[in-house]
């Protein structure tokens, strides 16, 4: 996997670049600031962008705007955003688009779960972080009193991008229960079933969105 | 506008000079005349009174240009200097010179029936004297009625039927005539109309002088002083003519008196030019005419008195009316000395009275404080003054509501500065006409020191006290820039770092073979660097949630979202000022905190919606209720808080009901 990493923080950008090396990855650069991370996806287009959201030179949300350029004008680069909290409601919306991931940065220290994100992620699948689906799932309880405590576990983790096996993995469970499960979930919530993985994330965010504001 | 005023200016000297030729044509006339028909003075009376009115009515005109009475004055210069060119011209052109000059029979016809005009001006300012203004708005039907009744006499004069008084009776009009049947009754009906116009126009000053009071007082009665000359000067001429000793010194005084006095008087009671000053001299004149004709009829009197008891020759009767007018004049001038006093201390006694009952009503706490500014005003006659207070501090003038005030004296206003002992109180700031009574002005103003002094700290306090609130709420947002500045440092500083100490650990880790004990324990060294970071993310989302930079609707859904009760959020989009959305913010976590600590609450809704100018902010739980605010922990300090930002917090929790906390925080300045 070829990679492009954009973070302003010196320290960071190299804990990220080794990360990614040592799992054997091809780190092609790592910049500090949004301006010449266009220049280097335009140059040579990587397999995933991994960007900081808040950049030189306003530290606001630049990540959040190259990330969006990105996601128009190189569909085919896997886009995963990093933030130091949960912030803008706008990077949540961009899962919609496939080929992207919004996570904490906090993540990169659970090396397996992340690099199996990053891969998920260039590959055009989806990441949100746990925490952000916790506070899609946790508002309206009354919306998911159906589910088990089991199925609403997978509901999340569907939330967060992952498939049906990665879940198997993650809940140690067989890959038909899992399936089970997902089946449903989905009917209980009334959605319909999709082989796209990443679909099938846009289909619960969506609803999961939907249930917190009702209007 | 400055069209306009340039049209004025050239208006202005059109009519001075042709007032000026008509007037130098007329003196020419009268020089060439060798057989006058009028007294010699005469002939000096006209250019003097034709120059008085023209130049007080250009002075008026050039300084009070929004003012007609100026132009009027300039009318009425112009209007006397045709009707003296068409009599010279008359006298010149018909009586000694037939036939030399062309169209005498004009000026005949303008000298015999165009003498209304030289009512008309005088009529005319005495209706809208001193402002320019008729009275009200009722006197406009009159003021109508006047100038239709002028015009119809004047029309009508130059169309009356018959032949021209002698000695112009040989002269035929250059007109037609109207016969007789239509012309009487128009003509007398103009008549009545114009003589109720001159009672109309007595009537008008009478009318402004009951309601006027302060400065447009004083210039009405100087007009009346000046207009009181006329009777003065009949009377004068009356006696001189009844004692038939052939002089008409009197007259002529009496005369050259009137033509001077009346537009001057006009002029400065107009432009308010050492009005008091003025007013003072006539004032004392009047007194000491007075005087003096008391003291000549005592003298009559005694000696005509003696003389007839005592038969011609004696010199007893003048030696005794000598005595007598000598002892008459102490007691006498004392008297009239007092009266003078009297009538010059009123405006200063009237005034001290004013603010001795204010003072009264201060002292009984009838009467505010800030009032003194308009007690000074009344009692000073001057309803443009103001007072200011001085504020040591700033160096800067503040009005009577602390606020600070542009003190600015122009050509109209001056400015006294207010002392009480070695202390600078403030200023007033008075009509210019005020100046000239300095005694008037410092007695009333020393008078109401107290008073002032009193409003002055009042205005200081309620300075201090806005500025208190200003830096009170500066405070707080200041508070909140530095929480926010402090949760940036927390999540790009020290969470960051920790996220990098923790990717070395990793990468260590990955160096070191799977199942060792030292791998083991980089894992747990990590989990607790996750562990911290999250705290840390915590701490920072306490001083501050991120979320707030997307609106205090997003902030409130997050805050909703970790909530350990079902919390509802109808919250705006609307933005609003970062310090409110950050202390609405706050509101609603304590007062979810406390619905979930204290309230065995189960549903809560937060609202926040704009509303009658404020940021409204609402909790509502469905708990046992009871809250009192003193005992909210967090609540007591929001109240603090929201009250800084100029906003109130109410808690509503009547035992049983649940909560409402309701936080009100305005939103427009």
């Amino acid at each position: 996997m070829r990679v492009v990493i954009a973070e302003d923080q010196a320290l960071l950008r190299e804990g990220l670049r080794r990360l990614f090396e040592d799992a054997g990855h091809d780190v092609i650069a790592a910049i500090e600031d949004a301006d010449r991370l266009r220049a280097a996806i335009s140059g040579d287009e990587p397999d995933l962008a991994v960007i900081d959201v808040r950049m030189p030179p306003s530290f606001t949300d630049e990540g959040i705007r190259a990330a969006r350029w990105i996601l128009d004008a190189h569909p085919d680069v896997g886009v995963l955003v990093l933030s130091q909290h949960v912030e803008s409601a706008g990077a949540v919306g961009l899962v919609s688009q496939g080929g992207f991931g919004y996570l904490l940065k906090d993540r990169v220290l659970d090396v397996a779960e992340f690099l199996e994100a990053a891969e998920r992620v260039a590959r055009g699948g989806s990441a949100l972080d746990p925490q952000v689906v916790a506070s899609l799932v946790g508002g309206e309880r009354d919306a998911f009193g159906a589910l088990t405590d089991r199925e609403r576990e997978v509901l999340s983790l569907m939330a967060e991008g992952l498939t049906n096996n990665a879940i198997a993995r993650r809940l140690v469970l067989t890959d038909r229960t899992v399936e089970g499960h997902v089946r449903s979930v989905l009917m209980k919530l009334d959605l319909t079933a999709n082989e796209d993985a990443h679909r099938r994330v846009l289909a619960v965010i969506t609803y999961l969105r939907a249930a917190n504001h009702p209007r | 506008m400055i069209g306009g005023m340039r049209a004025a200016r050239v208006a202005l000297w059109v009519v001075v000079f042709l007032t000026a030729g008509v007037m130098a044509g007329a003196v020419l006339l009268d020089a060439l005349s060798s057989r006058s028909t009028e007294p010699v003075w005469l002939s000096f009376v006209f250019p003097l009174a034709v120059a008085m009115s023209t130049g007080v009515g250009v002075v008026v005109a050039t300084r009070r240009r929004d003012n007609p009475i100026g132009w009027l004055l300039l009318a009425n210069g112009f209007v006397l200097a045709l009707n003296g060119l068409a009599a010279n011209y008359a006298t010149y052109g018909v009586l000694e010179h037939s036939g030399s000059l062309p169209e005498a029979d004009w000026a005949v016809l303008f000298d015999q029936s165009g003498w209304p005009t030289l009512f008309a001006a005088f009529t005319a300012i005495a209706f809208v004297f001193p402002d320019g203004r008729l009275p009200s708005p009722r006197w406009r039907p009159i003021a109508l009625a006047a100038i239709t009744s002028f015009t119809v006499f004047l029309l009508l004069s130059f169309l009356r039927p018959g032949s021209f008084e002698k000695p112009f009776d040989a002269v035929s009009s250059p007109l037609p005539q109207l016969p007789e049947a239509i012309f009487f009754a128009p003509f007398t009906i103009g008549a009545l109309g114009m003589l109720a116009s001159l009672f109309a126009a007595a009537l008008a000053v009478r009318t402004r002088l009951r309601r006027a009071s302060g400065i447009e007082r004083s210039q009405i009665k100087l007009l009346a002083y000046a207009a009181a000359l006329i009777p003065a000067a009949v009377v004068a001429g009356w006696v001189e003519g009844l004692m038939g000793s052939g002089s008409d010194t009197a007259t002529v005084i009496g005369l050259v008196l009137v033509v001077l006095a009346i537009p001057l008087a006009i002029g400065v009671a107009v432009l308010r030019y050492r009005l008091y000053e003025v007013d003072r001299l006539i004032n004392r004149t009047l007194v000491y005419v007075a005087l003096s004709a008391l003291l000549a009829a005592t003298y009559a009197a005694v000696s005509l008195s003696l003389g007839v008891a005592l038969g011609a020759g004696s010199t007893l009767p003048t030696a005794a009316a000598t005595l007598a007018v000598a002892l008459a004049f102490g007691a006498l001038r004392s008297r009239v000395q007092m009266l003078v006093d009297r009538r010059f201390s009123r405006a200063r006694y009237e005034g001290l009275q004013r603010v001795e009952r204010y003072l009264v009503e201060l002292r009984a706490g009838r009467a505010a404080p800030e009032a003194t500014g308009e007690v000074l005003a009344a009692a000073l006659g001057d309803p443009s003054l103001e007072l200011f207070f001085w504020v040591p501090e700033s160096e800067e003038h503040v009005d009577s509501s602390g606020r600070p005030a542009q003190v600015a004296p122009d050509s109209h206003r001056d400015l006294t500065p207010v002392r009480r002992g070695s202390l600078r109180l403030g200023a007033v700031l008075h009509d210019s006409a005020l100046s000239e009574r300095r005694d008037l002005l410092e007695s009333v103003i020393d008078a109401a020191g107290l008073a002032i002094e009193i409003a002055r700290l009042r205005a200081e306090v309620a300075r201090r006290l806005a500025e208190v609130e200003q830096s009170r709420a500066r405070i707080v947002t200041a508070g909140y820039e530095e929480r926010r500045r402090l949760e940036r440092d927390l999540h790009d500083g020290a969470q960051q770092r920790l996220v990098s100490i923790g990717l070395a650990l990793r990468h260590v880790q990955g160096q070191l073979p799977a199942p060792s004990r030292e791998a083991g324990e980089l894992d747990s060294a990590v989990a607790e660097l996750t562990e911290a970071i999250e705290e840390l993310r915590e701490l920072a989302r306490g001083v501050r949630p991120a979320r707030l930079d997307d609106g205090l609707g997003a902030a409130l859904g997050e805050l909703a979202s970790r909530s350990a009760l079902q919390t509802r959020v109808e919250a705006t989009g609307e933005r609003f000022a970062d310090s409110l959305e950050t202390a609405a913010y706050f509101v609603a976590s304590e007062a979810l905190a406390n619905a979930a600590k204290h309230a065995q609450a189960s549903q809560v809704t937060v609202t926040a919606a704009r509303q009658n100018g404020s940021l409204l902010v609402c909790v509502r739980d469905d708990g046992v209720g009871g809250t009192r605010p003193a005992e909210g922990t967090g609540l007591g300090g929001m109240t603090d808080r929201v009250a800084a930002l100029g906003g109130s917090l109410s808690v509503d929790s009547p035992p049983g009901q649940g909560t409402v906390v309701t936080a009100e925080l305005p939103c427009e300045s």
